[in-house]
């Protein structure tokens, strides 16, 4: 380009008229309009620390109130609660026993069983012996007292896989009427681990057996049926099972309860990680989406910029 | 000797704010010829410029709580403004020919370049030959002497691009200018 021709066109360029220059006087002395509370940019950069901090401080306070309360803890009853007498029982599971201070309180006398219906008597017994060599005479003992209880056995599993280790499951059946000694006596051959009663009401079905031999006149085959079925009620309810577990080795102690801190700061930890899984979520779902928004943002802007150049050639 | 003007503390203290922080009046009368120049050379015709002038003073006006000085110069802005409202103006002009094209009512665009006298004969006859793109980056590079990277963003294209732009509207200015100088 000839210098001449860039100052030519310099120089030659009109300035504006004083009729413009008044014009616009006027509209610069026109207040501008008062300021709009935040601009939706600034909004935007707003949020996203906003929105940060929010879910920083609900994590907080989900952690702090939710350390306040203590941490749950089951009710360990030192004795498995014997259901009613009238009511059939229904399986439970074993009570663990925390210490050897309640030794003395499950040492307490079972649920008896009662002496004037018919009832079938399940007690399980789970002790803890010293090595394996207790454990040998411990099962010996306790078979020895099984018998002089007028019981018998019905199954002995015992095992020592190392020196050390060592278990016994003994399946025992004892007289109803001298189940409370032998659970004393049992009681007294190790510490007690974990322990369960369960007695199921028969009487009722004996009851009804006996209605129905009364009904049954002359069908002797019924009757006979009636009657074996009622005797071998009769039979199992005279007779308590009794399992005992010993075992050589200790329960796993339970590991301390955390800190209040501690569990503050993994409650904040997980209602954080819980968020970020929800942000990450939506991210997933919206993100195609948000790509085709910004696809048709950035192809709309070419094209108005692309019609405005055209614009302007043709003008 | 001339005594030497007093200027007071609050006076001094009031500039340099005014420096930093512009009125809208103080950046209307810095850039009014600025923004009537190119709009002048983007429309070719003075009292379009200058209704333009107006209105981009105008839009300037409502958007001025959004002006930050340190996203641009007062002049890019202004530029930035007066360009959107030319292309308002050029998208309507179009629409009101295609309107009068239904109605066999054909009018010379050119008809509408009105350059005012004080280009000389030879450059307004030259410029009235140019679109109004190649007008628009000579009159923000030559004219208001703003550098590509400004220029390029009041255009929204890169600084390299503009010079290219400017090149090539130079080039066509250069062979419309010369056979006529040398006649």
């Amino acid at each position: 380009m000839s210098p001449d021709l860039a100052t030519a066109l310099r120089a030659q360029t009109p300035t504006a008229s004083s009729n413009l220059r008044e014009r616009v006087a006027l509209i610069a002395a026109t207040a501008p309009p008062g300021r709009r509370s935040i601009l939706p940019r600034r909004w935007l950069l707003l949020a996203a620390p906003a929105a940060a901090a929010a879910s920083l401080l609900v994590a907080v306070v989900v952690g702090l109130v939710s350390s306040s309360s203590p941490p749950g803890q089951v009710a360990q009853g030192p004795v498995e609660q014997t259901p009613t007498a009238q009511v059939p029982a229904q399986p439970r599971a074993m009570t663990p026993v925390p210490s050897a201070a309640t030794k003395q309180e499950l040492r307490a006398p079972t649920p008896a069983p009662s002496t004037s219906r018919a009832q079938n008597v399940n007690a399980t017994l789970r002790l803890l012996v010293d090595n394996t060599s207790d454990l040998s005479a411990t099962t010996q003992q306790a078979l020895r007292a099984t018998r002089r209880l007028g019981g018998y056995v019905v199954a002995v599993d015992y095992g020592t896989p190392d020196a050390s280790e060592g278990t016994a499951s003994l399946r025992l059946r004892i007289p109803v009427s001298r189940l409370q000694a032998a659970i004393v006596r049992f009681s007294g051959l190790g510490q007690i681990l974990a322990q369960q009663t369960q007695i199921t009401d028969v009487q009722r079905r004996l009851d009804e057996l006996t209605r129905q031999i009364r009904r049954a006149r002359g069908n002797k085959t019924r009757i006979a049926a009636l009657r074996r079925e009622r005797m071998q009620i009769s039979r199992r309810a005279a007779y308590a099972t009794v399992g005992l577990d010993l075992t050589t080795q200790e329960p796993e102690k339970k590991a301390a309860p955390p800190s209040r801190l501690d569990r503050a700061l993994s409650d904040a930890a997980g209602v954080l990680t819980a968020e970020l899984a929800v942000g990450a979520y939506a991210l997933i779902v919206a993100s195609p989406l948000l790509i085709l928004l910004a696809a048709a943002f950035v192809g709309s802007r070419a094209y108005r910029r692309y019609a405005d150049q055209r614009l302007l050639e043709r003008a | 000797m001339t005594p030497t003007p007093r200027v007071t503390y609050m006076e001094c203290v009031s500039d340099v704010a005014n420096a930093q922080h512009p009125t809208f009046a103080s950046i209307t009368e810095a850039h009014l010829d600025d923004v009537y120049r190119y709009l002048l050379y983007m429309t070719a015709n003075p009292s379009t410029a200058e209704d333009l002038t107006s209105e981009t003073f105008e839009r300037g006006l409502l958007r001025w709580r959004r002006f930050d000085a340190r996203r641009g110069s007062a002049q890019t802005w202004l530029c930035q403004i007066a360009r959107s409202a030319a292309l308002d103006h050029f998208r309507s002009e179009e629409r009101r020919r295609r309107r009068e094209l239904h109605v066999a009512v054909r009018e010379s665009t050119a008809a509408e370049i009105e350059l005012p006298d004080e280009y000389g004969p030879v450059l307004r006859q030259a410029l009235r030959t140019l679109s109004a793109a190649d007008r628009e980056v000579i009159a923000l590079r030559i004219v208001l002497e703003l550098d590509p990277a400004t220029a390029g963003r009041v255009l929204g294209v890169s600084p390299s691009a503009c010079t290219t732009r400017l090149n090539r509207a130079l080039e066509r200015l250069e062979k419309k200018v010369r056979p006529r100088l040398v006649a």
